[in-house]
């Protein structure tokens, strides 16, 4: 499997593809880190929020620069459980690397500060608060961009109408007045609850929350991909 | 590969593509899967390899390693032919050294070395295909499924892919080949699908009971005639006689009669042929082997 995943990655990098989202991700860091210095864990937060679409993408556009036939090929070598497998290891491991470039980004540019925060907060703590929402909003964001992948929605418009829908329903239904807040990964509790300082029991729940839904997700993207390869 | 009812369509409410399919492939065994242009005979293929699903019914006993060379090798992507072999070869399993040597050896056999260093989507449309049948290779399948291997391929070429069936027949695995142009008129003791409106009918192979022998006839330069005879019985074949006389290795076939009035290597009368092999060469490293005619058929 993990041939198939440097396979896919390389083939992500090597055609310029990766390029794009990363540059969505780079303006709308500098959009957020633009106004000034913020408390790390405050900034984070919102950081997440904002990454998530673009993770989202890149994990689309990487599942996507492999021809059809070319993913075929894969699952016959590798059997079908791997190579979707593989392709989402692929896709969290560039994530990774985006979320490495949003975390190391606003020391790069000044948009944080290091002088302790008010509520007697450590910047280590702040930035552990950081890394936690990030990682929160990755898988969540794979998975969205998996079902909106070629190999499950078919036409690219319809993929892009997934890809959308479900970035713009995720901060929408996320929003404090939401009626199924749910429905949604929890984007918007987390980036309240970093900047609130969150217990420990909310810490756990968020966690609990945003596995469950990227594991309901995940799993509709394997039974959408049963019968199509 | 046992196939229990197996129906398929795209999706629901789509008219049956394939309906009601039970067919079996043994080990040892070669099929041809036959029928017009967009009758289904990829679909089928696809079926084979585990690409699709049926929808209803179930295909078991699917060798574990299966090759699958498709109708058009997918050639754009972002790699040179020895990156993507070696990372197929890893894909399928293959450790580091195993994979580098199998990418040599198929790259060897098929004319690609040359194409080593090349990009994928710099590749002619036939090398492109050698590539394609190079990543089915790597790994010795168990089921090699052939979707229309004929394609593009220059005379060379066509004449590697029997030679390939038959390495992967010999070692006990089963072969499936898509055909529309009557290549496979080279596969004598292949069973025929035919697809036609959403069913398969299977027929068994016309000429091959196991055991059965048959005749080539092989045209060498006479200075050569000694060790070609030494090789072949090396390779466990009956010399039957030699005689001087070269044929033409284009003379007309006469189906059904002798095919001519002296043959290079002789036998007992085999029945006659009913696939009628195309009159074509197989190169062989001086000469030619016919496999033209009644009396030209294989000697295993």
């Amino acid at each position: 499997m993990t041939a198939l995943v440097r396979l896919r990655l390389a083939g992500f990098l090597r055609t310029g593809r990766a390029v794009a989202p990363l540059l969505a991700g780079l303006l709308a860091l500098g959009v957020l880190y633009g106004g000034g210095r913020a408390q790390p864990a405050e900034a984070y937060g919102v950081s997440a929020v904002v990454l998530f679409p673009v993770l989202a993408w890149q994990t689309k556009i990487l599942l996507d620069v492999e021809p059809d036939v070319q993913r075929r090929l894969a699952l016959v070598l590798a059997g079908a459980a791997r190579e979707r497998a593989a392709g989402l290891l692929a896709a969290l491991l560039a994530g990774l690397g985006t979320v490495a470039v949003a975390l190391v980004f606003p020391w790069l540019v000044g948009g944080v500060t290091s002088q302790g925060e008010p509520g007697g907060r450590s910047v280590a703590a702040g930035v552990a608060l950081g890394v936690w929402a990030h990682l929160l909003a990755l898988p969540a964001a794979v998975a969205l961009g998996a079902l909106a992948s070629r190999a499950v929605t078919g036409s690219a418009g319809y993929g892009v109408a997934v890809l959308t829908l479900g970035a713009v329903g995720s901060l929408v239904l996320g929003l404090s007045s939401s009626v199924v807040p749910w429905l949604a990964p929890p984007l918007m509790p987390v980036a309240r609850a970093t900047a609130a300082g969150p217990s420990a029991a909310t810490v756990a729940l968020l966690t609990a929350w945003a596995t469950a839904w990227s594991a309901t997700v995940l799993a509709g993207y394997a039974w959408c991909r049963r019968a199509r390869a | 590969m046992r196939w229990e009812d197996v129906w398929l369509r795209y999706r629901r409410r789509d008219p049956w593509v394939l309906r009601q399919a039970n067919l079996r492939l043994g080990a040892g065994e070669a099929a041809v899967v036959l029928g017009r242009n967009g009758v289904g005979k990829s679909t089928l293929l696809q079926l084979a390899a585990g690409v699709l699903r049926p929808a209803r019914g179930r295909i078991v006993d699917r060798p574990r390693h299966v090759g699958w060379v498709p109708e058009r090798f997918p050639a754009d992507q972002p790699f040179t032919v020895g990156r993507y072999l070696t990372g197929m070869a890893r894909v399928a399993g293959l450790g580091g050294a195993e994979a580098d040597r199998a990418v040599r050896r198929w790259t060897e056999r098929l004319g690609l070395t040359p194409f080593h260093g090349a990009r994928l989507p710099e590749l002619s449309k036939g090398t492109a295909q050698k590539v394609g049948l190079a990543q089915a290779m790597l790994r010795r399948p168990g089921l090699l499924i052939l979707d229309e291997p004929w394609e593009g391929l220059d005379a060379a070429a066509r004449d590697l892919v029997p030679a390939l069936i038959d390495e992967v027949l010999a070692a006990g695995g089963s072969v499936l080949v898509s055909d529309h142009r009557g290549e496979t008129a080279r596969l004598p003791g292949a069973a025929r699908w035919t697809v036609a409106d959403g069913t398969v009918t299977a027929h068994a192979p016309a000429d091959a009971q196991p055991g059965e022998i048959v005749v080539v006839e092989v045209a060498v330069p006479a200075a050569r005639a000694a060790g070609a005879v030494a090789r072949l019985r090396a390779d466990g074949h009956h010399v039957l006689r030699v005689r001087a006389d070269p044929v033409a290795p284009d003379a007309p076939v006469a189906a059904g009669g002798p095919a001519f009035p002296g043959p290079v290597i002789d036998a007992p009368p085999a029945p006659p042929a009913p696939l009628g092999a195309a009159p074509g060469a197989v190169g062989s490293e001086a000469g030619a082997v016919d496999t033209s005619g009644p009396a030209g058929q294989v000697l295993r």
